[in-house]
């Protein structure tokens, strides 16, 4: 069923009962027996639950699911509606916002709605609240006081100084209080427009809270600037009002009583404006307990990924341009154009560099959400963690960035749930009671390596095999046959869990063949190492970018082929008789290992082969995980950076190659996928 | 091959090329445009007729042999040689052709259903027989050829 034409409904929809549901638990919060708006909140909710598991968005309906639990508890008045379920329900309301907005923009979802469930669960039952760790809205200005007609602000000498100059020069000061609408999403835009919109008719002096906390959303339905301008203030009111999800504004002037010269034509600029006063509500509850998650560092500009593509291509086909014309310059022996195209080379180098890095983004976008995760799951586990991250900074194409999110979490929540002894199990085995889990991104060449690292119990491979074998994922043979780093590696096995208990935490066996899953369709390798009693460690090693790698230009015939480097361990030259016949495979002996060989030119069918066999070989030592394999090649070319581009729908699925690529001369060579070449 | 030609909804407008002798054509509003002979990537296990892939400014694109397609005789490539890039149902493909002719248009009353045995390609891959004058223009079915309905990957 394709339901993308019921999507803009659906959204739209969604966003109203959102608006509505954070102003009936406003109401709800001044005043918790009511009934009438218990039962509104409870018919917006059940609304987007419909709605959502409709869609097929089972986040938001998971949810809602719960938040309705809580809802119809207090309903029931089972539970009374402390502040703390009041929060946990903002929270709600909050997270299903940034759900709908994801699924809005067609986004991966990034948000874990996990911890938030659990916690609305842990209030179903009644149990104390987990006294949620407070984010920074408490600290959104103090100074805002109840609406009125009246000047609120005190103002400082150096203020009243400035007022005073203006005044001798026709302009008037006015302390211009605005509400923003309840409900309003984007409080930052909005307090932006109307700080422009204000500096366009004057001078602003200052605002409450300051420029910075109303970027960072750090306010909550109010705010106050402080102008000097010659327009009046109905004029002033007019504009702001036109803003849409502006509720009032007011411009009161601001009279300076020992002012020196005063009657300048402009004081008449009506005191006694009237304008509907904000409800009182707006002041009362916190609207967003949001916070500080949009921490901005200058400005910046949202870019549709698939623009920063095309801009890739572009630039790509540009330095394939610039070598054509190197080579005619070179052949035709142009020095005047050989040197300008040196010139151009720097730019085109620097602009390919400035390309890839737009779309790189730190890693801490992604790992900022952990803290609070580690956190909120050791208390409901009661064990005591403490989450280190290091490498925030370390940066990865947005694409990846965009998946990496959710095996990171599941990797997270095992160390916590399975790594980490409780605290009195630690002290028995003479651990510190904390248990520590490690979160660290670094380069490491042309990867990016993400350790996911705890000192917990570690990995047995005894119980592995046995569970794996119980399960039937291997026979008795296999498990006895296997070494405690095979054994180690069955977690990566779909359908493998050795939670004793199947918790809500972690223990479906379905998270660590997804993560293996998913990071190996990112070009990526999940790695185990792992101690008894000392912790486990996984290694997630990552490319920097999907679009651009390393690789190393092959030979075969006349042909030219790409293999990737990141799966290159070596290249060694040999000669027919270091090929050996093992069980009629051929085999080479390398550093005492035996390494099946494959020759490029058969697997891929090369017509116009020689037909008499070189005496020294190209060999490409390559891997995949564990195993290895030789390629033989008839030459190595050379290293280089290619751009990798899909072969389209027509060849999609075909074997053995990974994609193509354009090279220097404008021919393209394909690129050699080793995982399905060693199957 | 840009002569004006006058469009009206009585007629079609066709790029007409030649494979061996014989006269074909695809409407042009299936054409993307129309390039000299360039150095083709050969794309192992494909079928034979996909002759490989090549860089269309920037993107990689398949090409096929529109003879090898159509089971006729093959014959080596010449100065006349021309890939039609076509793209059909959101597949863009080049054609490898012995020549193109010209743009034509054709009125839809001198277009008449295949018949058997009006050439050496197979039926379903031929939508009509368009008569002009005393040529004989095999209108060809891309949809059939290269499109989504056909078995392209099959080796």
């Amino acid at each position: 069923m394709d339901l993308n034409q019921y999507m803009g409904m659906f959204l739209e929809e969604s966003r109203e009962h959102l608006q509505a549901l954070n102003r009936c638990i406003l109401d709800l919060e001044s005043d918790p027996g009511n009934l009438s708006v218990l039962d509104e909140i409870f018919r917006s909710a059940h609304t987007i639950k419909g709605m959502s598991a409709t869609m097929g968005f089972t986040a938001v309906a998971e949810l809602t699911h719960e938040m309705e639990n809580i809802l119809d508890l207090l309903r029931k008045g089972t539970l009374q509606a402390t502040p703390d379920i009041i929060d946990t329900i903002f929270k709600c309301v909050d997270t299903l916002e940034q759900l709908i907005e994801s699924i809005g923009n067609n986004e991966e979802n990034t948000v874990d709605t996990a911890p938030l469930i659990e916690r609305l669960k842990a209030l179903a039952k009644g149990e104390a609240p987990v006294s949620a760790p407070k984010t920074t809205q408490a600290a959104s200005a103090p100074e805002q006081k109840v609406q009125s007609s009246q000047t609120t602000l005190t103002l400082t000498e150096s203020e009243v100084s400035v007022i005073q100059e203006a005044k001798h020069k026709g302009l008037q000061a006015y302390e211009v209080q605005v509400g923003l609408r309840a409900g309003c999403l984007l409080k930052s835009a909005r307090a932006y427009m109307v700080m422009s919109a204000l500096d366009e008719m004057g001078d602003i002096i200052r605002s409450v809270p300051p420029v910075d906390d109303l970027e960072k959303e750090n306010f909550e339905l109010q705010f106050t600037v402080i102008i000097v301008t010659g327009e009046e203030g109905e004029k002033l009111q007019a504009t702001l009002l036109s803003i849409s999800e502006i509720d009032s504004a007011l411009a009161v002037p601001i009279a300076i009583s020992d002012a020196p010269a005063v009657e300048p034509a402009k004081t008449e600029a009506k005191p006694e404006v009237e304008t509907p006063a904000v409800e009182e509500k707006h002041e009362k509850a916190p609207a967003h307990p949001s916070g500080d998650k949009k921490l901005r560092g200058g400005q910046s500009v949202r870019v549709d990924i698939d623009k920063l593509d095309t801009l890739l291509n572009l630039v790509g086909e540009l330095v394939i341009n610039k070598t054509r014309l190197e080579q005619i310059g070179l052949t035709h022996r142009l020095t005047d154009l050989v040197e300008t195209i040196e010139q151009m080379d720097r730019v085109t180098t620097d602009l390919q560099n400035v390309v890839m890095k737009v779309r790189m983004v730190p890693v801490g976008q992604v790992f900022n959400r952990f803290p609070r995760m580690v956190r909120d799951l050791s208390r409901e586990l009661n064990k005591e963690i403490n989450l280190i991250v290091q490498g925030e900074e370390t940066e990865l194409d947005r694409t990846v960035i965009d998946e990496i999110g959710d095996p990171l979490v599941h990797l997270l929540r095992n160390s916590v749930d399975h790594g980490i002894e409780h605290p009195d199990e630690r002290q028995a085995k003479g651990k510190n009671p904390v248990g520590e889990v490690r979160l660290i991104a670094r380069h490491e060449g042309n990867n990016v390596i993400i350790l996911v690292e705890d000192d917990g119990k570690g990995i047995n491979p005894e119980v592995i095999k046995k569970k794996a074998v119980s399960k039937g994922l291997i026979t008795q043979q296999e498990a006895d046959k296997m070494d405690a780093n095979e054994a180690v590696r069955i977690v990566f096995l779909p359908g493998f869990s050795t939670a004793e208990v199947v918790t809500d935490v972690s223990g479906r066996g379905v998270g660590m063949d997804a993560v293996k899953n998913k990071i190996e369709s990112l070009g990526g390798m999940v790695d185990v190492e792992t101690k008894i009693n000392e912790g486990s460690k996984f290694k997630i090693r990552l490319p920097l970018t999907l679009a651009i790698i390393q690789a190393l230009l092959v030979k075969v015939s006349e042909e030219i082929y790409a293999i990737p480097l990141g799966s290159i361990d070596s290249t060694i030259n040999i000669t027919q008789e270091d090929i050996k016949t093992i069980q009629n495979r051929e085999v080479i002996l390398l550093r005492g290992q035996i390494i099946p060989i494959i020759h490029l030119a058969d697997v891929l069918n090369v017509p116009n082969q020689a037909a008499e066999k070189q005496e020294e070989l190209f060999v490409v030592i390559v891997h995949l995980g564990e195993h290895k394999a030789g390629i033989i090649v008839d030459n190595l070319i050379g290293q280089q950076e290619i751009v990798i581009k899909s072969l389209g729908k027509l060849l999609a699925g075909i074997k053995v190659m990974a994609g193509a690529t354009i090279l220097g001369n404008g021919q393209v060579a394909l690129i050699i996928d080793i995982g399905s070449l060693m199957q | 091959m840009t002569e004006e030609v006058n469009y009206s909804d009585a007629e079609e407008q066709l790029v007409a090329f030649k494979l061996g002798r014989e006269e074909y054509g695809v409407s042009i509003l299936q054409v993307v445009e129309i390039k000299r002979m360039t150095d083709i990537t050969r794309v192992p296990h494909t079928p034979d007729y996909l002759r490989g892939v090549i860089n269309l400014r920037g993107s990689v694109l398949p090409v096929i042999d529109l003879k090898a397609r159509l089971n006729l005789a093959a014959q080596p490539y010449s100065d006349d040689t021309r890939i039609i890039i076509v793209k059909v149902d959101e597949i863009s493909v080049g054609m490898i052709v012995d020549a193109v002719s010209e743009v034509m248009a054709i009125n839809h009353a001198n277009i008449e259903a295949p018949q058997t045995n009006t050439s050496a390609v197979a039926a379903n891959y031929i939508s009509g027989v368009g008569k002009l004058e005393n040529r004989l223009v095999i209108l060809l079915n891309l949809e059939a050829i290269i499109g989504n309905n056909q078995e392209g990957k099959a080796s």
